[in-house]
């Protein structure tokens, strides 16, 4: 376990320039442009929408800004994954870590566990760091806009604990439902480095197009017919969209935005879990150790320098 | 191939009918050989003649045929397992350049049961390495001196070294080897080093492998390297056919003089015809690495 905590801590040493710079300086970035409209007076709320309350105004701002953070979450971890998995070659420091009482499957391991667990907790708390630059902006708001009521301390409170369970829920599921994902990039990036970029979507693309192609559309055209019609774009197609969906049902998320009652983060929670198909997450992780663990063997077994 | 190596102890490396292809090439051709323990080994040959294959076998970095043993596992299946007794350096910038000296040793401490970061900072004491640089911004020397000083901070049986000092002027060089000399080696430790910098790790070297083609050609203790092998200079043109019809395995022409390299002939016998002495390692592997013996001879 010292020696595993100890890879995933260099891997955040390698890729704290995403991770902890990036994310620092987009959040004084974003600290500092809502500063200056407020102080600038650049703050307008269209008439059509309606002078929400403080406490709307501060839960709308963070749950859209936790919908940021975990894009840019998911980017991040993206070029993580298709540099991290082949960063040792790259860096010509294969033979030092492979110098190292730690198997080729550990090294590998170590980076999987730091995109899936570190790397999105350092994002969260930024993310909860946002939350009290959001609180700040809603105290200054409600001097500059005079119609808003000034929320007390457990209004603030009860809000920020909301969304804060809602946001943890969701970007923990999501690594798990997204592993599969992040496993095929670091795998294709163990094998072609960066060509994993293009490959990991290309390799999908030319899968359903060769389904389309040739099961589908040409015995069609040649007058037979093997497995009927199917979904619109094909199985592959089908799959992997219903495999890239993530998330509760959009009316659920437009209402807690536009409406005028709290975030109910249960609700949100329950709507996540029960739209989720869990034999389908549970496949996805064993997937993914299948995936790291076949890069590790490559690893192992070609990759000497 | 010659293997006086008669002893008792168990081998720390040993190598049965070793054999590597890439491709239609085959690279080692079955090697056999054992090293034991507390020896320093030189393993010399042309480039693509197979030492960092050969190497690469040793240190489980990639599969073979045939057996090998190091400290008695099978390397390329417990390669991890191996590394807490095993430590080498195959390439002085293989160090993680986005690391600090300090971050390093901080990961090492964690990583690595056998390292011990007291030593690798006493190791480092006196040069001009300092613990809050980033490797990147190191000269090559000084990557060089901190590589060394991980691996000797580590308590290993085994040290191998695949050209430790490519690239490095002859101080850093020198400074290398008599660190890894005074410092490290030990009765119990063993050490394996290929180089192409013969001469300067010649007074270190207590065995000699020399590879070409895949195939051991010579491996052999130092001290029965003096007592086979003699060079003969001949001064006198009118000695050299008398010289030759003993036999030397190697004969060129220097400055005038008739150089030749006898296998087992008698020293007495030769010093009728000129000055006689042992060959340097160098010269030694000049005239056993010719594909064709008569290619050297005058």
């Amino acid at each position: 376990m010292k020696a595993l905590a100890a890879l995933i801590h260099r891997e955040l040493l390698e890729h704290k320039g995403a991770f902890l710079y990036a994310p620092a300086v987009l959040l004084g970035l974003f600290t500092l442009t809502l500063a200056s409209a407020f102080a600038f007076n650049k703050v307008k709320v269209p008439i059509e929408v309606g002078m929400p309350t403080a406490v709307k105004f501060y839960e709308m701002a963070f749950l859209g800004m936790a919908g940021l953070w975990f894009v840019y979450l998911m980017i991040a971890l993206f070029f993580y994954f298709a540099d991290a998995f082949n960063a040792d070659r790259r860096n010509n420091a294969m033979l030092f870590w492979k110098s190292m009482p730690v198997s080729d499957f550990g090294i590998l391991s170590s980076k999987m566990l730091s995109g899936m667990t570190l790397f999105p907790a350092i994002i969260f708390f930024m993310l909860l760091v946002t939350g009290l630059v959001l609180y700040g902006m809603t105290g200054v708001a409600t001097v500059a806009l005079p119609r808003l009521v000034v929320p007390t301390v457990p209004e603030i409170l009860s809000s920020s604990v909301q969304v804060v369970s809602v946001a943890l829920v969701y970007f923990a599921v999501a690594m798990l439902w997204y592993a599969p994902f992040f496993a095929w990039v670091g795998m294709l990036s163990t094998l072609v480095g960066r060509w994993s970029i293009p490959l990991a979507f290309l390799i999908p693309g030319l899968a359903v197009l060769g389904e389309n192609l040739f099961v589908r559309g040409l015995p069609e055209i040649i007058g037979g017919f093997l497995f009927g019609g199917g979904p619109q774009g094909g199985y592959i197609a089908d799959y992997l969209g219903r495999r890239f969906h993530f998330g509760p049902e959009q009316n659920l998320m437009r209402d807690a935005f536009l409406s005028d009652t709290p975030v109910n983060a249960m609700v949100l929670i329950e709507n996540l879990f029960s739209g989720l198909d869990w034999v389908q997450l549970a496949g996805g992780l064993i997937v993914a150790a299948l995936m790291v663990f076949a890069a590790s063997e490559y690893r192992r077994r070609v990759v000497a320098t | 191939m010659v293997n006086e190596n008669a002893t008792l102890a168990v081998p720390v490396v040993s190598a049965r009918g070793l054999r590597k292809r890439f491709g239609r090439t085959e690279v080692l051709r079955g090697l056999d050989f054992d090293i034991p323990p507390g020896r320093i080994y030189g393993l010399i040959g042309h480039n693509g003649a197979g030492k960092t294959t050969t190497l690469n076998a040793i240190l489980g970095l990639s599969s073979y045929e045939g057996t090998v043993r190091v400290l008695g596992e099978d390397p390329f299946q417990k390669r991890a397992k191996l590394m807490e007794n095993v430590a080498f350096i195959s390439d002085v910038a293989s160090l993680p350049r986005f690391l600090r000296v300090r971050e390093l040793f901080a990961l090492l401490t964690n990583i690595h049961p056998s390292f011990s970061q007291e030593k690798a900072r006493s190791f480092l004491e006196g040069t001009d390495v300092k613990m809050e640089q980033r490797i990147k911004n190191l000269s090559k020397g000084m990557i060089a001196q901190l590589h060394l000083a991980v691996v000797m901070a580590i308590d290993a049986r085994l040290l191998v070294l695949d050209e430790p000092t490519l690239g490095l002027d002859i101080t850093y060089r020198k400074r290398f080897y008599r660190r890894l000399l005074e410092d490290y080696m030990t009765e119990e430790r063993t050490l394996l080093i290929t180089t192409h910098q013969v001469d300067e790790i010649e007074f270190m070297l207590s065995d000699i492998m020399f590879i070409r083609d895949g195939a051991l050609v010579l491996h052999m203790q130092m001290e029965t390297v003096s007592s086979k092998f003699t060079q003969l200079v001949i001064a006198d043109p009118a000695n050299v056919a008398s010289a030759r019809a003993l036999k030397p395995i190697f004969a060129e022409t220097r400055f005038g003089q008739t150089v030749m390299i006898f296998d087992g002939v008698d020293r007495d016998a030769l010093a009728a015809f000129g000055a006689v002495s042992t060959p340097t390692l160098s010269d030694l592997f000049v005239a056993l690495m010719q594909r064709d013996p008569g290619v050297g001879a005058v």
